[in-house]
């Protein structure tokens, strides 16, 4: 995967980049936006994965939000390019376990521990030990049930 | 008058009687209760503003210190506020922030440098300041996108798909950009998002669609590509009320990033009344705790929030000041430099006249979306308990529009356009339906679709298949590719392409940007490429060319050359 950081991305120069920078635009399969056609659906061509944003593309949206003053944006975006890699399902458990009341702190921890150690998702991490901490504060961690 | 001509007990006047029988009169008032939070604004119950600031972290915030945060302060504090911009900003006078606010001299990047840096007592002391004109001076500048919007809702007391695509192909060709649907039966979720997707891109492509459903299942739509956006993932302005809404301020933050890895538009909602409404809002006023929402909001990273009181609006509307109340909150949202959605979305009043007066300070001055959304349907049929504003509206809305000449997002349609396109719209939902082999969708059904106004016109379809069919929908793995694929195959070619256009921005992300919506011919309009370049007189957005054309068209206008004949 390209890094961005030495792209210097405008916002008013390449915005939106579907039309001012499709060069930059790939699938995380690997496609190039131009090939998701009508046709190459018809022929059986794509996947949904084709249909995925890319991670570097994320990268590239908070570049542009950072330009246009949006950090916490930017941010958001780059927590979702580490969270391009985690399957649909299991997204949809972690957000579960954010839920109040959810998780007890030891569970929060693995949490953190696993979206580091199998998707390097340090930023998410290290927003799922910040809850951790509040949760702990603010009573709303589950009873451990060992 | 004299002691002999009072009046005698009982005995109204016909005045009285007439004014008695007005429809104002179904209207719930009550008085201010601030102890409970009954109070739309200005409580004395209130924090003061203050911020302390050690070592790059806030210690102290409205009085309140950092050990006895709850965890909406300890979120605000470590993720809303730019702490680089606090000092300067929270040692202003209130109303001197708001007069730059409302000053069309003072750029909007201006006031942004100083609004990233306000706590929510300081931002609450801003808005009090203004009367309501002055609220929509500053929401002319303040709004995030330059050209403004509107969203529909697309809904049936029967969740029948068939009602859903034609109001939907209707409400997109109308000129709304975003349509909104929900269910009655939640389990009929995939069939009528799948109606509402196929509906608005045969009516005009680009138009862009949800399905409000709870958090966990609405993602999940998103993800399959079967809706394109999301808006209704809810936060509340006291721990309890968000603890019992079964989320955290971490937890929401998680899921707006989890929307943005599948490429997928998303917004916050909260509104003004919620609180108090669920039993607990800490003695605090309604916009002080709505305030604390928009700075969730803010620090989690979403890029906009529909506001505005949504379903709660009948609490506001109840107390004194409740819709300046109203019009201030989404003013806040523009002010910390998010997309606003701004409501108008649910029936609060019996009164015609206050209908439209409470929607004044959104259409005035033009929001991101005016309205969040106008009902596509009769009230029977809105499945989100009724809009402000409905289809029988319409050219009421047109003619305020042309009158005014300001935009609020729609354009009269001939009906024969109208007609056209539901038919279109139903059949390409047929081709789906059968392409996917799903319950089939008879020519009865398109026929009657075509021409009818609310569900009860429709013939009833077998809700136990189509719920079964729902169900498959999601064991089977369907996605938007899938729906593609279908409407190619059908016939609707172009319908499949304006699909697969939508389909297609994801990988591009360029709709996560603030305030992105999709033009005609799809290309993105948003708060970057769109920024809203107000500063007076003369700039800013304005109703102009074609579209000011497209406005000055009604159903009845005279033909200045020939009276005797109307306008086409």
């Amino acid at each position: 995967m390209t890094q961005t950081g030495d792209r210097h991305l405008d916002p008013a120069v390449d915005y939106p980049l579907s039309s001012r920078r499709p060069d930059l635009l790939h699938t995380p399969t690997g496609k190039h936006i131009e090939d998701l056609t009508l046709d190459a659906v018809v022929a059986g061509d794509l996947s949904p994965l084709d249909l995925r944003i890319a991670p570097d593309t994320l990268l590239m949206q908070a570049e542009i939000a950072d330009g246009a003053g949006r950090w916490q944006l930017a941010e958001n975006f780059r927590r979702a390019a580490e969270m391009t890699e985690i399957p649909d399902e299991r997204v949809l458990a972690m957000y579960n376990a954010l839920r109040p009341n959810a998780s007890s702190g030891q569970e929060l921890a693995d949490l953190a521990d696993e979206l580091e150690r199998e998707y390097s998702a340090g930023r998410t991490a290290a927003l799922v030990r910040e809850a951790a901490d509040v949760y702990g504060r603010r009573n709303l961690l589950a009873a451990a049930d060992d | 008058m004299t002691s002999t001509d009072r009046p005698a007990q009982n005995r109204h006047s016909t005045r009285t009687e007439i004014i008695e029988a007005r429809p104002i009169q179904l209207d719930g008032f009550v008085e201010e209760w601030p102890e409970v939070g009954m109070i739309a604004m200005e409580s004395p119950y209130d924090p003061e503003p203050s911020i302390r600031v050690e070592d790059g972290v806030i210690v102290e915030m409205d009085g309140r210190e950092r050990s006895d945060f709850d965890f909406l302060d300890q979120f605000i504090a470590d993720h809303a506020i730019d702490i680089s911009a606090a000092e300067e900003a929270m040692a202003l006078d209130a109303q001197e922030i708001a007069a730059r606010i409302v000053d069309p001299r003072v750029p909007r990047q201006d006031i942004l440098h100083l609004t990233r840096g306000l706590t929510p007592a300081k931002l609450l002391d801003v808005v009090e300041s203004m009367n309501v004109v002055e609220i929509m001076m500053a929401m002319q500048k303040m709004r995030a996108r330059r050209t403004p919007a509107n969203q529909a809702h697309s809904t049936s007391a029967r969740d029948n798909p068939v009602q859903v695509a034609a109001d939907a192909a209707e409400a997109a060709l109308r000129g709304f950009a975003e349509l909104e649907t929900t269910l009655g039966v939640v389990r009929y979720a995939p069939l009528v998002a799948i109606a509402l997707q196929v509906g608005g891109q045969t009516g005009r492509g680009g138009v862009i669609t949800q399905c409000a459903l709870e958090e966990a299942t609405e993602l999940e739509l998103g993800m399959r590509g079967i809706t394109a956006y999301a808006e209704t993932i809810s936060v509340y302005g006291t721990e309890s009320v968000f603890v019992d809404g079964d989320d955290t301020p971490w937890s929401k933050a998680f899921l707006a990033s989890a929307y943005a890895s599948r490429g997928i538009k998303m917004r916050f909602t909260s509104g003004t009344g919620a609180e108090v409404q669920m039993g607990n809002a800490e003695g605090k006023s309604m916009l002080y705790l709505e305030i604390r929402c928009i700075q969730v909001a803010k620090g989690a990273g979403v890029q906009g929030l529909q506001n505005g009181s949504i379903s709660c609006i009948g609490v506001p509307g109840a107390v004194p000041s409740g819709i300046r109340a109203v019009a201030a909150e989404n003013l806040v949202a523009s002010m910390l430099d998010l997309e606003c959605a701004s409501g108008n979305d649910q029936s609060f009043s019996h009164s015609p006249m206050r209908r439209t007066a409470r929607t004044m300070p959104q259409l005035l001055p033009g929001t991101d979306f005016v309205v969040s959304g106008y009902s596509g349907v009769p009230n029977a049929d809105n499945m989100f308990a009724g809009s402000n504003w409905d289809p029988e509206d319409y050219d009421d809305w047109n003619t305020i529009q042309r009158d005014l000449k300001v935009d609020g997002g729609l354009r009269h349609v001939a009906e024969k356009e109208v007609l056209a396109v539901r038919g279109k719209a139903i059949r390409a939902l047929q081709a789906v339906f059968a392409g996917l082999d799903l319950p089939p969708i008879t020519d009865e059904e398109v026929d009657a679709g075509i021409y009818a106004h609310g569900s009860e016109e429709l013939p009833e379809r077998d809700v136990l298949e189509d719920l079964k069919a729902a169900k498959g929908v999601m064991d089977r793995g369907i996605t938007g590719l899938d729906l593609v694929a279908a409407l190619e195959k059908g016939g609707f070619r172009d319908v499949a392409e304006n699909l697969l256009h939508v389909l297609r921005q994801r990988v591009s992300g360029d709709l996560l940007q603030t305030s992105a919506i999709l033009d005609g011919d799809f290309s993105v309009r948003s708060a970057i490429n769109d920024a809203n370049d107000y500063a007076g007189p003369g700039t800013g957005y304005r109703p102009s060319g074609e579209r000011w054309e497209e406005m000055k068209r009604l159903r009845h206008v005279l033909s200045a050359s020939n009276p005797e004949q109307e306008v086409e």
